[in-house]
């Protein structure tokens, strides 16, 4: 017998297959990690005036952020306390009470129930004040990190800077609060696509080094790949590449979007960190990008990109571009597909890398039911970071069951 | 409790204020230890009369290692006239430990923002705060904005600059002037531009938290003045829904709104102090301190003005009014606490205990 079939269990690295494929494995991120950490919630400039709120489906917990009229925002588990129902839906303006739909019971925006309708007779044994009942609603915690929303179940929960703080130095200079989402049509994201492929199967393609020079040997060799630096600080990895020379030179005007700012040309590049455990941030010459994966079955997975630009005119942007078609670099660089074909129906032929990587994903999800799957071996460099992100996958669970 | 400590130094801030540093002996760090925004109480004998007042430390608790107070002399006021004109480096002072429910519980991993509201000598706590946050929590943001009457009765100028000008990432203090001392060269001299007009009332602190809107959720609000500038801020606070378990205050006196209401004539107190139980009867008017003071008993004080909350004790049986209640809130008053510094007997049975 093999060493795997010795421990009973097919493994891909620190990880068994089962935990890409099986709904008990599934079940027990969604309770143990995706419950019990810092979740993203949006864009600081999702919850803009008092009264304007949001709700977030956080792993088991739907959350609702809402801010006040002293510009605090405040988080509460989306739940009135009387029989259960989601009291918000998306995104809206509360004003200074919150209504259930089903019995009219309210709260105010600190989450204290201030009315129900038929109080005494129906509930006699609510005496004195309703706020002192114990039913107000169950509080959460929001904090912003690097203009991102993020919530986290308990009302106590350690800060987000002591999750994120050793992650912060690595991450790029951009000043996010200056930049303005870009969107394709009204409200809607940047870019949404439901993946074949488990989540973590979409996390190890996000911080796969090793794959960048050959998946995307025509599409992102922009960057300079052979220069790239790369590790993890607490639970979260970081990455940084700067740009190819040629693309380097001419940046100014081959980029296709005004660059940002508030990045000085001695730090431009690429910095791909990877937040534990499912928000990834691309921030590059131009853009700015939010990388959120949803898991939604053991082998579903949403992926919403949002992207954030420079807030200058619809002038400056048509310049640039112009520029930017008519730079030399891309005659060499950034849109080739990997294959001949027909780019519209071969993502290998289509010479858009978010098509490479869906295209891998799921192709490996595939094979992850085959008896005959196993992996075979493991880059030491340039897929360390695969083996590390599946340990602390395993250390969380482990850690966050014994503290029951 | 008290403790002879040494000056060693005296440093005239400005024309009507001084700090007054004193040297903690090894052997008393760890009864002298404090949080940023506790005070000192002093004990004087002035003119054979004994007198206690209680003084804001400004010093920070891991940053310095002497304690100061700042004391700005009250007009007619016994105690701070007498420090300013007397105390010099060496002299010797009967000193309290440090004590007081108005401090921030600082933690290096905390991500917070501290809105901190100072008017005049009100500066002495939260200056404190305000060093030992910006040190101490890498990550927390300080909008501070403190009030005061023009350029020259502004305290620590000197220091709060130099702090604006090391942590401008993270801190942003506005100064506000009730009578700023124009002079015709201001007119076009730019600096006059990082002066407000004006107190800190309700319109400044609207203004004030919307200009400076709270990044870091974790918000904490810290009032620390004269009487009316408290009420005032806390208005100002409540309008916009601050909740109240976030504000922290510390009155400086001057505060006289009590209503006069008629107390119980000979009341029967009966005390638990010490562990020891004693039964006395309370004149009309009095209160419950003072009564035990009279009665040669020991009980716990320091500020006798509603502030400082050291001669807490509950109350098991009868009513008192309290004359003054700076401290206690309405929970613990639910549970029966009172400050009886401030307690006039209203029935004619009552029951208290030290705890």
């Amino acid at each position: 017998m093999d060493k795997k079939s010795e421990m009973g269990k097919k493994m891909m690295h620190d990880l068994p297959v089962e935990a890409y494929t099986s709904q008990e494995w599934f079940d027990l991120e969604m309770k143990e990690i995706f419950s019990k950490t810092w979740q993203f919630a949006g864009l600081i400039e999702d919850v803009q005036e008092p009264g304007d709120y949001i709700s977030v489906q956080a792993g088991l917990n739907n959350i609702f952020i809402v801010k006040g009229r002293d510009g605090r925002l405040r988080a509460f588990h989306n739940m009135c306390r009387h029989r259960g129902t989601q009291l918000l839906r998306a995104v809206g303006k509360g004003k200074k009470a919150i209504t259930c739909p089903y019995h009219d019971w309210t709260y105010d925006l600190e989450g204290n129930l201030i009315s129900l309708p038929k109080q005494k007779e129906e509930f006699p044994e609510l005496k004195g004040e309703l706020h002192k009942c114990g039913l107000n609603l169950h509080e959460a915690s929001v904090d912003i990190f690097k203009g991102m929303l993020f919530v986290h179940p308990n009302k106590n929960a350690p800060s987000i800077m002591e999750f994120f703080g050793e992650v912060e130095p690595y991450l790029g200079p951009h000043i996010v609060e200056e930049l303005v989402e870009y969107k394709e049509k009204d409200e809607t994201p940047f870019y949404t696509k439901e993946i074949q492929a488990n989540w973590k199967i979409i996390v190890e393609n996000y911080i796969d080094h090793y794959h960048l020079a050959h998946l995307h040997e025509g599409t992102l060799n922009m960057y300079d790949h052979a220069k790239a630096e790369f590790g993890w600080a607490g639970p979260h990895y970081w990455f940084y590449e700067p740009l190819i020379p040629a693309y380097a030179q001419d940046v100014k005007n081959a980029s296709p979007q005004p660059l940002i700012d508030s990045v000085s040309e001695d730090k431009i590049g690429a910095y791909v960190p990877w937040l534990f455990p499912n928000i990834g941030i691309t921030e590059g010459e131009s853009a700015w990008n939010t990388f959120h994966v949803t898991p939604l079955a053991p082998d579903r997975t949403l992926v919403v990109i949002r992207s954030k630009m420079m807030n200058v005119s619809e002038w400056e942007f048509t310049k640039q571009y112009t520029k930017s078609s008519m730079s030399k670099v891309w005659q060499h660089y950034g849109n080739k597909g990997k294959y001949d074909g027909d780019p519209e129906t071969d993502p290998m032929a289509s010479g858009d890398f978010m098509l490479e990587d869906i295209y891998a994903c799921e192709q490996q999800q595939k094979s992850l039911q085959s008896p005959f799957f196993s992996v075979g071996a493991q880059a030491q460099r340039g897929e360390f970071a695969i083996r590390k992100f599946q340990s602390v996958v395993k250390e969380w669970i482990e850690k966050h069951q014994e503290l029951k | 409790m008290f403790y002879t400590l040494k000056v060693t130094t005296v440093k005239k801030e400005t024309s009507d204020a001084s700090t007054i540093s004193l040297e903690i002996p090894q052997e008393l760090k760890k009864v002298f230890e404090y949080k940023p925004g506790q005070y000192l109480t002093l004990k004087f004998s002035i003119e054979d009369k004994e007198v206690r007042r209680s003084y804001s430390l400004c010093s920070a608790p891991t940053l310095d290692n002497v304690l100061t107070i700042g004391v700005k002399r009250v007009k007619d006021g016994l105690v701070s006239n007498y420090i300013n004109d007397t105390i010099k480096e060496g002299d010797c002072i009967e000193v309290m430990p440090p004590d007081g429910r108005f401090f921030a519980t600082i933690q290096p991993q905390n991500y917070k923002t501290y809105y901190l509201f100072a008017a005049g000598s009100g500066i002495t706590p939260i200056f404190s705060i305000l060093r030992t946050v910006l040190l101490t929590e890498k990550h927390s943001y300080v909008y501070m904005i403190y009030g005061n009457k023009n350029e020259e009765s502004i305290l620590f100028k000197e220091a709060l600059d130099e702090l604006q000008e090391l942590y401008n990432d993270r801190f942003i203090l506005i100064h506000t002037l009730s009578r700023p001392k124009m002079k015709w060269s201001d007119l076009w001299n730019s600096k006059t531009d990082l002066y407000r007009k004006g107190r800190v009332d309700e319109k400044s602190i609207e203004w004030f938290i919307n200009e400076y809107p709270l990044y870091a959720q974790n918000a904490e609000y810290y009032i620390c003045g004269p009487g009316s500038m408290i009420s005032n801020t806390q208005q100002a606070l409540q309008n916009i829904d601050v909740p109240n378990d976030r504000i922290y205050i510390e009155s400086f006196g001057g505060n006289t709104t009590a209503k006069t209401i008629e107390g119980y004539d000979n009341a029967q107190l009966k005390v638990e102090i010490a562990g020891k139980i004693a039964a006395i009867t309370v004149p009309k008017g009095k209160t419950i301190l003072r009564t035990l003071i009279d009665h040669k008993y020991e009980p716990p004080y320091s500020c006798e003005g509603g502030v400082c909350s050291t001669c807490i004790c509950k109350l098991k049986e009868g009513k008192v009014h309290m004359k003054n209640n700076l401290v206690l809130d309405e929970k613990e008053i639910e549970e029966g606490y009172i400050l009886s510094c401030q307690s006039i007997p209203i029935s004619e049975k009552l029951e208290v205990v030290y705890e």
